[in-house]
């Protein structure tokens, strides 16, 4: 395998084209990235009642996620502790217990071991079925409702590890009543490197004027004034990206929460909620409520806040993802509007979606031409922007003047290679600079 | 019996469908033909990309057109209401305008992926059609489908599924306002589901 320290270069702004291809990073990214850093799982609005669950992954670990009996929050693999085969099939229910059907050993809502079938009869009660509970998450936890867990025992607790992505996020997900997760969940394959939709979605302002033309045409939004990227359109007064610490990181181009839609009432729920927005969280708080989103959380969870398009890019080899994609809204939006934004997402980004359609097909085409041998000797570039970002006066991360630029992607790939690295969490610089939400606040 | 063979035998369980269909007035000949032909028909416009002339002579201005998300749940729970809110989801979940606005984005020229033009063939079969029961005259029509698409070199992928119109006659022609399609695929495996059926 390459050296692993060389993969990434220029603070960020050069990637080996291997990382997308081969099997071996492949392999390293599930031990030291999947199986250490925090992983998107699902929503508390979709585990309500005690006995709920779903069944997803934590990189190609399938798990079970529940809200056991007693109302917490638990997650385990989907897998028989006595002769490994799956567990649970159903994407999602209610249920006392997993009933595996190969022998019919039965775990219950927090995985362990509750029933042996013939335990008498054939292991004459000498069988100690604590050893056989399922192997648990190290650390479960939620942020505001969504809920993430680790396998890594040493890892930093949930709200450090999401540091100043979590303060930025609370402008919208810190509202009265909080915010679901509209389900059941879309999904789909794309045959891409689970890093592509990553960097995309974390900053990829610039190619929102080329690759969605045609649906900027189509909708006739606010922005269709950056279709083509024609020359009239500023980028640089348009908004801000930001690399936060940790690997995460977004773009925000300002006053542009619904201009991907047609209908006003989403714009007038805006409206009506900025002041309390504006009256807790002062004018940078309003400034973010108000602004359109693209962003990811590392390593491999995505959103639009404004479009409301919620995903997880489950990586299935390293030549493909699955999709899951949800609405993002507001619990206390009236029903008729949460009913149209999750039309309008799966209209521009559910697997049919006007937009969506340019991504995946560009996703593929940046994954596949790496099989080339000569091709994959190469290396990508993204260091638009290096010149015009760095530390803000209020503002906590690696902040830069303008939508269209590179600093986010930077800054993911800056924590990939710091996890890479194998280091303890303690050695990794995990990519920004910081300034502490006090400070901010 | 084993205990567990027990408690599985006295459980009613919700194995396979027990409901029996629906009874509705059939179809005479004549009308059964002009169904199957029209559906014909519709596939082969869509396949040739006449998509501007299917919108406007194929489709109804209170269409509702849907391709629903098919949970992969336990049969126990097939019924149970999902958590949350749910609005339902599903890749359309389109009226007249978002479907037109979606045409109007494939005529701009300027979807990259379209060009080179992609193959797409449409393969209707096991069409089966009756009035419905509420004595308006309008009909439903059952029909599968395979979609085989051919891009780029050797991008290829074959999908099957179901179609379920409602089809009302306007003018003395029949046209669709409600078209629900069932892939037959929890994930979607094609890279995206943009084109119509």
């Amino acid at each position: 395998m390459k050296d692993v320290s060389a993969l990434i270069q220029e603070n960020g702004a050069v990637q080996d084209r291997s990382i997308y291809w081969d099997d071996d990073i492949y392999l390293l990214e599930q031990e030291r990235i999947f199986a250490r850093a925090w992983l998107f799982l699902t929503h508390e609005s979709q585990i309500p009642l005690p006995g709920d669950f779903i069944a997803t992954r934590m990189g190609e670990d399938e798990v079970i996620v529940t809200r056991h009996t007693d109302g917490s929050l638990k997650a385990f693999l989907n897998s028989c502790s006595h002769r490994g085969n799956q567990i649970c099939y159903s994407e999602m229910g209610n249920s006392k217990s997993f009933t595996c059907a190969y022998h019919g050993w039965s775990f219950g809502t927090d995985g362990k071991l509750i029933n042996v079938p013939l335990e008498n009869e054939t292991y004459y009660n000498n069988i100690d079925k604590n050893r056989f509970d399922l192997r648990q998450v190290a650390q479960i936890d939620s942020y505001r409702g969504l809920i993430f867990a680790t396998f890594d025992p040493t890892a930093p607790p949930l709200m450090d590890f999401l540091g100043d992505m979590a303060w930025y996020m609370d402008a919208f997900m810190d509202v009265p009543g909080g915010t679901e997760l509209l389900g059941p969940p879309m999904k789909s394959i794309l045959d891409c490197n689970w890093k592509v939709p990553v960097e995309n979605f974390i900053g990829d302002g610039y190619h929102v004027g080329w690759a969605h033309a045609a649906a900027l045409d189509a909708i006739q939004s606010p922005l269709t004034s950056m279709k083509g990227n024609a020359p009239g359109y500023e980028p640089k007064t348009s908004g801000i990206q930001v690399a936060t610490e940790g690997g995460h990181g977004m773009g925000i181009i300002w006053d542009a929460a619904a201009a991907l839609h047609v209908n006003p009432a989403y714009g007038e729920w805006i409206n009506y909620r900025t002041e309390m927005v504006r009256e807790k969280r002062g004018e940078w708080g309003a400034k973010l409520y108000n602004g359109h989103w693209d962003a990811s959380i590392f390593p491999n969870c995505s959103f639009l806040y404004g479009t409301n398009t919620f995903k997880h890019w489950q990586p299935a080899g390293p030549r493909s993802i699955e999709v899951f994609t949800w609405t993002l809204v507001e619990k206390e939006m009236p029903e008729e509007l949460k009913q149209y934004l999750s039309v309008m997402n799966m209209m521009t980004f559910g697997t049919a979606g006007m937009l969506e359609t340019d991504d995946g097909e560009n996703m593929e085409g940046c994954t596949g031409t790496n099989k080339g041998w000569v091709t994959r000797q190469g290396k990508v570039y993204s260091g638009m922007g290096q010149i015009n970002e760095g530390p803000h006066d209020e503002l906590p991360g690696i902040v830069s003047d303008g939508i269209v630029c590179e600093t986010s992607y930077r800054g993911f790939y800056r924590a990939w290679a710091d996890m890479m690295s194998g280091k303890s969490w303690e050695e990794m610089s995990r990519g920004g600079s910081r300034r502490s939400i006090k400070e901010v606040a | 019996m084993s205990a567990v063979a027990e408690k599985v035998a006295g459980k009613k369980v919700c194995a396979v469908n027990s409901e029996p269909p629906v009874e509705r007035e059939q179809l005479p000949m004549e009308v059964m033909f002009e169904i199957e032909r029209h559906l014909i028909r519709e596939a082969r416009l869509l396949d040739e990309e006449r998509i501007r002339y299917w919108y406007e002579n194929y489709l109804t201005e209170d269409i509702v057109y849907s391709m629903p998300i098919n949970v992969s749940r336990y049969r126990r729970e097939q019924t149970r209401p999902l958590p949350g809110t749910n609005p339902g989801a599903g890749a359309f979940m389109d009226n007249y305008e978002l479907i037109g606005m979606r045409i109007t984005r494939l005529e701009t020229g300027l979807v990259w992926m379209e060009d080179p033009q992609n193959a797409i063939r449409r393969f209707l079969t096991n069409i089966d059609a009756e009035y419905l029961e509420d004595g308006s005259g309008d009909v439903i029509a059952y029909s599968n489908f395979t979609v085989y698409r051919n891009r780029r070199q050797r991008d290829q992928t074959i999908t099957y599924g179901q179609k379920v119109d409602l089809l009302r006659k306007v003018d003395g022609k029949w046209r669709c306002y409600n078209r629900t399609i069932h892939m037959d695929q929890r994930v979607i495996l094609d890279k995206n589901v943009y084109f119509f059926l």
